[in-house]
């Protein structure tokens, strides 16, 4: 064009224009609900054996269909409910006459291509109706990141501690050196306690060294099991869906609370999609997830979010996604974590879907710390939205799960994490943490306001640590002996809910009385207006009352 | 393991192969090999009895046979604790396997009964049998044997029947390693 429109000239600088989009593209999977390759809803069974899923039959079985057939989907249920009309059943869902409990017992009776057809009827808001039903916990909550660009021991403890103080139930670490691992899980699991007792935390890294760390009591959970749609795609990620059965039941059987990880776009990206959409291939990834018997599932697209946002309701699908996983009555972290747009606007859309009606960690990592330091490519929120997200709980009057603060308290949070680590430290023969150090991370905003640490000191130490079979105890006892009772204790508490079991049920969480929070003993109750959760009382008092908000008793 | 065992002393291993036998010989109630029955139906109900640590102390033990109330921060200091008693038991995960069923989650259960088993294999082995489970690492022979391990040495019934139906798929699946 020779003249260029002025308003367009505007419109073409606005972020959102630095976004991806793409048609429509079959045939590599570039497609979110509905492709043509998608198949036809089916189901035969002969003496209580699958041997026909959605159109193939079981001699053309791949491991995935197996692991479907042969796991998850019920048997007995499955003619009944793959009987009821699709669009009924999506009514089904919406209807607050139908319990909760009455559409989980038809899910497991489901093909994928049958769920694929019942999400494709319901819109945005139905979805979200839906969700706030089927969620499998009462009250939502929510998952922080906590990492940094260095590694920086001190700085993950305080910005653990500043998490668990501001509401986080779980808190999620990763490394930028592989062999860090161990040392940021401690910084974790030491601060994670001193910000708010019962704080679940977590390290992801490579399957066995992040089983081994849990297995020491380093951890208290797991997340990073990644399941997909494809069987190609499922062996390129150096898995079979039997080792990753395996892998479940070994984090259990040391106690361990566990959940997988998929999303839609990781076929595609990863080059396997075999020309179907993303949401029928995710829906593969969550049916394998409950014929493992694992109680939760990470997924709403995660670090392959690019590609659904790209086509045409992608972000409709990744709603879709969470809401077959709590349908079939799994713990959902739904997302909301990698960055994927430059545009305010488009990312707080993207975000009520889960938020609105809430979800069992409606982020599965918002970034506590500054963008620049989160270590799993950024998230769409962090440390400097944390008022944003404040008002937007009080504005609605929804729970977020994240709770008002005052400076005063993150400050005491924070010293008193990265002292009790510099005593951990002492004590366990790690190198040593400066009182500058402890200054700095008190008052950090992110890694640029630390000094460097002697890395190769750091991961000599790490190394020397592991080959002395430390464990979660040493810790324990290194925090009593240097005047942090109450964070011995806590740490303790964390290994004790290994031994009694109660967090391995679905959606499980610890207050910070260590009372246990399931979706067996808190179970989502909703029928409609007056039931489920409610945001009031005691919860919305403190929610309402943000710090900036101006008292007229006080004028 | 070894690694693990390292900084225990004698006095503990002692007091926790005590523990360990006394609670065999039923000596220490809630026997292994009769899960306590609590109700009518003679398993637990997630209603009465969930969480176990609150509602049902007197069921939770460690791996060793050590009460839960007794796993306490003085003892931790005064290096009386071995970390076997801060690890779970079969028995425990059976329990929860219960819960898990009468809150209409077989799924759930089914898991946590393979983890039941496992909890009679050192940390390191059950690590070697995740990787031999992953693709290209086993011969068909390989997992076959792995199976009657897990049947014949660590009474892992389950399992081995889940490890024989790998090798099966496996092979159809052309994913095994090249004998």
């Amino acid at each position: 064009m020779a003249k260029r429109q002025k308003r367009f000239e505007v419109l073409a600088e606005r972020p959102i224009n630095k976004d991806g989009f793409i048609k429509e593209w079959v045939d590599v999977g570039l497609v979110a609900m509905e492709s043509p390759n998608d198949p036809k809803p089916s189901i035969k069974i002969e003496n209580g054996i699958v041997v026909e899923l959605d159109g193939k039959r079981r001699d053309d079985f791949d491991m995935i269909d197996f692991s479907i057939a042969d796991y998850c989907i019920d048997k007995r249920v499955a003619e009944e409910a793959m009987a009821i009309d699709s669009l009924k059943f999506a009514r089904m869902l919406v209807d607050i006459n139908v319990p909760r409990k009455e559409l989980v017992r038809l899910s497991v009776g489901m093909t994928p291509a049958k769920l694929v057809a019942v999400l494709r009827e319901l819109n945005v808001v139905e979805l979200m109706m839906a969700m706030q039903k089927m969620r499998s916990r009462k009250p939502p909550m929510n998952q922080a990141h906590v990492t940094n660009v260095k590694d920086c021991a001190p700085l993950l403890a305080a910005d653990a501690a500043e998490a668990g103080y501001r509401g986080f139930a779980e808190i999620e670490t990763t490394v930028g050196i592989a062999r860090y691992a161990p040392m940021n899980a401690l910084a974790l699991l030491v601060g994670g306690q001193v910000g708010r007792p019962g704080t679940l935390s977590q390290c992801a890294v490579e399957e066995a060294a992040e089983l081994n760390m849990g297995m020491r009591g380093f951890t208290a959970y797991a997340e990073t099991v990644s399941v997909y749609g494809t069987e190609q795609v499922f062996i390129d990620g150096d898995d079979t869906p039997w080792s990753k059965f395996f892998l479940a039941s070994a984090y259990a059987s040391r106690g361990l609370k566990m959940r997988y990880t998929s999303g839609t776009g990781s076929e595609v990206l990863m080059g396997y999609a075999e020309r179907k959409s993303m949401l029928y291939l995710e829906i593969r990834c969550i049916m394998v997830t409950k014929g493992a018997g694992v109680q939760g599932l990470q997924n709403g697209s995660i670090s392959c979010i690019g590609v659904p946002g790209a086509v045409p309701a992608g972000i409709r699908a990744v709603l879709a996604e969470n809401l077959a996983t709590v349908l079939l009555d799994l713990e959902v972290a739904s997302g909301n974590d990698q960055t994927f747009t430059h545009s305010i606007e488009r990312n707080t859309a993207r975000m009520l879907m889960q938020f609105l009606p809430g979800t069992d960690f409606i982020f599965s990592g918002y970034a506590a710390e500054p963008n620049y330091d989160n270590m799993f490519a950024g998230s769409t929120h962090d440390v400097d939205d944390y008022d944003d997200y404040l008002v937007l709980q009080r504005d609605l009057q929804v729970d977020g799960g994240l709770k008002p603060v005052t400076e005063e308290g993150v400050i005491a949070v924070r010293n008193k994490a990265a002292r009790a680590l510099q005593a951990v430290f002492e004590e366990l023969g790690l190198p040593t943490i400066t009182d500058d150090e402890v200054e700095r991370a008190t008052y950090a905003h992110g890694s640029k306001d630390m000094g460097d640490r002697n890395v190769n000191e750091d991961l000599r130490a790490i190394d020397d640590f592991m080959k002395r079979g430390s464990t979660g105890l040493d810790v324990v006892r290194a925090l009593a002996k240097r005047g942090f009772p109450d964070v011995a204790a806590s740490v303790l508490e964390m290994q004790k809910a290994k031994v009694a079991g109660d967090y391995l049920q679905t959606s499980a969480v610890f207050d910070e009385n260590f009372n246990v929070i399931s979706a067996i003993n808190h179970p989502n109750d909703y029928e409609g207006p007056g039931t489920g959760y409610r945001l009031s009382g005691e919860r919305w008092e403190m929610l309402k009352n943000i710090p900036r908000a101006i008292d007229a008793s006080q004028i | 393991m070894a690694d693990v065992m390292n900084d225990i002393s004698p006095d503990v291993i002692e007091a926790a192969v005590k523990r360990v036998l006394s609670t065999l010989n039923g000596g220490n109630g809630g026997s292994s090999a009769a899960y306590a029955a609590p109700s009518s139906s003679g398993k637990l109900d997630a209603k009465t009895d969930y969480p176990l640590a609150k509602k049902r102390p007197d069921l939770v033990k460690s791996a060793t046979g050590l009460p839960i109330d007794e796993i306490t921060v003085d003892k931790v200091v005064a290096g009386k604790l071995a970390f076997d008693d801060i690890r779970i038991r079969p028995e425990t995960l059976e329990y929860q396997a219960q819960i898990a069923e009468s809150g209409g989650r077989p799924h759930v259960s089914s898991n946590l009964r393979r983890a039941a088993e496992l909890t009679r294999i050192p940390d390191t082995r059950v690590l070697e049998m995740y990787v031999a489970l992953r693709p290209y690492r086993s011969t068909k022979a390989e997992l076959m044997a792995m199976a009657d391990e897990l049947e014949n040495k660590y009474q892992a019934k389950i399992c081995a029947k889940f490890v024989r139906e790998a090798a099966q798929v496996y092979e159809k699946r052309g994913r095994l390693k090249e004998a």
